[in-house]
């Protein structure tokens, strides 16, 4: 694993931001197969939600669809 | 009149075909809501040929922008010291409910719509124009990791759009 003190912050605003967006889109592909394993290995939403630290509400509604995909054809 | 009805509808389909296939290629990006690099990819389906012809004029590859897109993010993690492979990528499904674009994608659609009376009819050029003009974010960056300057891709649109004007 990469140690933090290591990531070099762009000074150009371009490439700062740059990277915002492909770390957000890596957060999310992250999250979304760790969700994934979550429901494949029986967590429930509520635990799903306090792990990621927000609302069952909010991990439903933002990743329910995983439950969806998962289910078989 | 007759001729303007129809350039209308025929516009309204290409919109859809668009809008459509923007989605299919954010849903397979991983993304929910299409940007304007989908808008971009979505543009070099359409039947018309034009955003095809315009990448080829600018001396850039077509088939080569959904890699392109897909380096620029890996450029930016490496820009800041992450190295790795990204998760392999897994099945989206739709939003259901109402379309919704991403912000940079409803900045493609607000242009073409501001834009329509110019358009006869909407080509894939028209789109690729307003891309290639756009000053930042995901897709300038791609047409860049593909090696072609934005401002020669957009020239290289608008005159396709300058000779189809009837």
């Amino acid at each position: 694993m990469d140690d933090l003190r290591n990531i070099a912050i762009p000074t150009d605003p371009e490439e700062a931001l740059a990277a915002v967006v492909a770390l957000r889109r890596l957060a999310d592909r992250i999250e979304r197969g760790a969700v994934r394993s979550a429901l494949r290995q029986g967590w429930s939403w509520a635990r799903i939600a306090l792990a990621l630290g927000v609302t069952k509400q909010a991990a439903h509604k933002r990743l329910s669809d995983m439950a969806a995909d998962d289910s078989p054809a | 009149m007759f001729k303007r009805i129809r350039s209308k509808l025929h516009d309204m389909g290409t919109i859809k075909r668009l809008c459509e296939r923007a989605e299919a290629h954010a849903l397979h990006d991983q993304q929910r809501e299409p940007g304007a690099e989908h808008f971009l990819l979505a543009a070099l389906d359409l039947p018309d040929g034009t955003a095809r012809l315009a990448f080829e004029r600018a001396g850039a590859e077509p088939d080569a922008l959904k890699a392109a897109i897909e380096r620029q993010y890996g450029d930016a993690l490496q820009s800041i010291g992450l190295m790795g492979n990204v998760p392999d990528e897994m099945p989206l499904s739709a939003n259901p409910g109402t379309y919704q674009a991403a912000p940079s994608g409803q900045a493609i659609m607000q242009e073409l719509a501001a834009t329509r009376r110019d358009h006869a009819p909407l080509l894939g050029a028209h789109v690729v124009s307003i891309v290639a003009g756009l000053p930042q974010g995901v897709a300038p960056r791609a047409l860049r990791a593909l090696g072609v300057d934005p401002a020669v891709l957009k020239s290289s649109a608008d005159a396709i759009v300058g000779t189809s004007v009837r």
